[in-house]
């Protein structure tokens, strides 16, 4: 199911799904994907998981996945499908069977245990599913009569993950990991417990920033107080610290060779660490290894023409991060904080493979991963550049031959023509958001 | 005609061939022959719950083909635990698989919990270590070695200096950066205070400034020194004149590190002082 997504999903941001492929063909897609629901709820990771034709109890190892399930739905809204066969309520239930008493939700159920990790990935997913079936109104659902997921366990268990350097970890002290973070950051828009409005008071997020312990008024989402009419708990403490930590995931150590340079090196030289620029100065060596390679630092300015996101502090740049931190930039309302151009010039001139795609690495051979999200990073960065009155082309110094990439909706990870599609099915199915005041779900 | 096909003790099970799902299937996978006829066994099996022996190597099989199969990774831990199969040759035949598959997810989850079951740690910080000389900064691995801290309470059995030596070998290892903190930080439910305790505060923050002395554009130490203020409640302000030896605004020259900058910027920014020299620098720097 996942690289249907991903095939799926880069087609149609490439707008090449409709022209390249018949109705027959999309409607036969779609019946593969129905093919993969279980009845009491939920997708398959795949049809080869398949037991249902098997009588006796062999359910449990056919299980329904929570990601799958993410899958599902967004791949047949981008294939344009109704969702009339989507088993709405069973899925629902399902879904709060998938959530745990600490808040977290698990990847299947086998055995009537939760498996899979405690990780974001599928706290994301699970809200994202939810989003679908019933948008972001908090609980009982009036339309299909099923009881909601406990959102405020879950809020507790992201800000639990928190790290000490603004980003957002998997569990508690578990080290800041920009897949993670973006994951919290949308989960926490789709269940409404973002902090808005982050950017029109920013002396909300330098309160926050200051003061510690936090106080929990300090960052209640205005949006929540007004439509539950209570204070509800909003992750983040600390949003300025968040964007902070996102912000500095940028990187000129672009290749493994980069990395490799600055192992059991402590000098701050171009050389040995590539996020040293040359206004780096320094006075004493604690190496003679730092001394040669000082002195033999070319004069010249060092151009940041590539610059990458690493998912971790001090690691190489990743095309993925470009996705995971650039959405989660874009969600938090502060993708200016970023240059678009040399960010697009490090995937279009260093990670693209010349037969098609992204690699994870410069020279790295092309994978569907990387290449769904090198493309849903870039037509941010599309989105961003547009909005700083840039002309997409600027600076590169090759201009490349690239289509026009569809716009993205960073929450949902899917074109915003395909995300649109769900007003109406919300109509026929008497969902009343009413309040999608963000746009990107 | 797969290899079971044709062995005897696996004539009484009728195989469980998958399916791509119709005639127009998205994302089909072309498995490898000998990978769908032992998958179709292990169906048929997994179909009526059976925990045998010779299911256990059905499933070494499938791992060997593909180690990324969660469920299979499932399925073998349910044999195991079924049959009350001596969990240490697990342990050793894992270490095979983690050292060859580095980024795997599942094999940590699995060995997680058959350590777990064995109620014994023997061995496994220095399988870690072994781990860690192929990739210090592998995520799985440390995650895996917060968990044995945890579960076996090995706090103040040697883990500080472990991670000391980390940061030895590679000072911008921030993965081991993070293990600090919560060697430090990770009792306070038990009642053990961490960078809140002042002596422990004063004996954190010399290490990180010695670490920035080190090596002053390293992202890793000025995060960890921020993460101390903040956590303890002190003002940034206290940092300033630390920063100020690393970027300095009264020579020209004499910054030696954009975190000292952006420290300094946040220090003088929420003093709503106007501060040109500041911007003057900033401006150099970009």
């Amino acid at each position: 199911m996942t690289l249907a997504f991903f095939t799926i999903s880069a087609l149609d941001l490439l707008s090449s799904l409709v022209p390249n492929t018949t109705p027959e063909e999309r409607a036969a897609y779609i019946d593969w994907i129905y093919s993969c629901q279980i009845p009491s709820g939920g997708f398959r990771a795949s049809p080869s998981h398949d037991l249902s034709a098997v009588k006796d109890g062999s359910a449990q190892w056919d299980p329904a996945n929570v990601p799958a399930t993410y899958f599902a739905l967004a791949t047949l809204l981008i294939l344009g499908d109704d969702l009339n066969r989507v088993r709405r309520k069973e899925t629902l239930k399902w879904l709060r069977c998938m959530q745990r008493d600490d808040g977290s939700f698990g990847e299947t159920l086998v055995n009537g245990k939760i498996e899979g990790g405690m990780d974001t990935r599928f706290g994301y997913c699970a809200t994202c599913v939810r989003y679908i079936l019933r948008g972001k109104r908090e609980g009982r659902d009036p339309t299909s009569e099923e009881q909601d997921i406990d959102v405020d366990a879950l809020v507790e268990c992201l800000r639990k993950a928190e790290t000490y350097d603004g980003g957002m970890s998997e569990m508690p002290f578990h080290e800041a990991h920009a897949g993670f973070t973006y994951c919290a950051i949308a989960a926490l828009h789709f269940i409404d417990r973002f902090p808005w409005p982050i950017c029109s008071q920013p002396s909300e997020g330098q309160r926050a920033f200051n003061k510690m312990p936090l106080r929990k008024e300090d960052i209640v989402s205005t949006t929540s107080s007004e439509q539950q009419g209570g204070r509800k708990t909003c992750g983040l403490t600390s949003p300025n610290l968040t964007i902070h930590w996102l912000a500095s995931r940028l990187t000129a150590t672009i290749s493994i060779e980069d990395e490799e340079d600055t192992y059991a090196d402590e000098t701050d030289t171009p050389e040995t660490c590539h996020d040293a620029h040359s206004f780096v100065h320094t006075a004493n060596f604690p190496t003679s290894m730092g001394e040669t390679s000082e002195k033999s630092r070319p004069s010249s300015h060092f151009a940041l023409d590539w610059v990458g996101f690493n998912g971790r502090c001090n690691k190489v740049a990743d095309t993925c991060y470009a996705f995971w931190v650039g959405a989660g930039l874009t969600l938090m309302n502060a993708s200016r904080v970023v240059h678009p151009t040399p960010v697009r010039r490090y995937l279009l001139e260093q990670t693209a493979h010349i037969v098609g795609g992204f690699g994870k690495l410069p020279g790295d051979p092309p994978d569907v991963y990387h290449s769904y999200l090198g493309l849903a990073a870039l037509s941010l960065l599309e989105t961003a550049a547009q909005a700083a009155h840039e002309s997409p082309r600027e600076g590169l110094r090759k201009p490349m031959e690239e289509r026009e990439l569809k716009a993205l909706d960073a929450c949902m990870c899917v074109s915003i023509e395909a995300k649109s599609r769900l007003y109406a099915i919300w109509q026929r199915w008497g969902v009343h958001d009413g309040k999608d005041r963000d746009g990107g779900g | 005609m797969g290899k079971h096909d044709d062995d005897p003790a696996w004539s009484d099970i009728t195989p469980l061939p998958t399916s791509e799902g119709g005639p127009n299937p998205l994302a089909a996978i072309a498995y490898t022959e000998e990978y769908e006829d032992t998958m179709s066994y292990l169906r048929a099996v997994m179909a009526s719950n059976g925990f045998s022996p010779r299911v256990l190597d059905l499933t070494e099989d499938l791992i060997d083909m593909n180690p990324a199969h969660y469920t299979v990774w499932l399925y073998r831990a349910q044999c195991l635990f079924a049959l009350n199969s001596d969990l240490h040759v697990e342990l050793e035949r894992l270490n095979e698989t983690a050292l060859a598959h580095q980024k795997n997810y599942q094999i940590w989850h699995h060995r997680n919990l058959i350590v777990d079951k064995l109620d014994k740690c023997e061995g496994e910080q220095g399988f870690v270590q072994r781990m860690f000389v192929k990739d210090a900064k592998n995520y799985h691995v440390w995650c895996y070695r917060q968990w044995l801290v945890k579960r076996f309470g090995l706090w103040e059995k040697g883990e500080l200096d472990f991670t000391e030596e980390m940061l030895r070998e590679d000072i911008r290892n921030n993965s081991a950066w993070n293990h600090w903190w919560f060697v430090v930080n990770g009792r306070e439910a038990e009642g053990v205070a961490g960078v809140t305790d002042p002596d422990s505060r004063a004996r954190e923050i010399n290490f990180t400034k010695d670490a920035i002395a080190k090596a002053p554009q390293n992202q890793s130490p000025w995060n960890y020194l921020r993460g101390i203020a903040r956590k303890s409640g002190i003002s940034l302000a206290h940092l300033k004149s630390f920063a100020e030896q690393h970027a300095s605004l009264d020579r020209p020259g004499a910054v030696k590190s954009s975190f000292a900058l952006d420290l300094l910027a946040d220090i003088l920014g929420k003093r709503r002082v106007a501060t040109s020299k500041l911007v003057g620098r900033m401006i150099c720097w970009r």
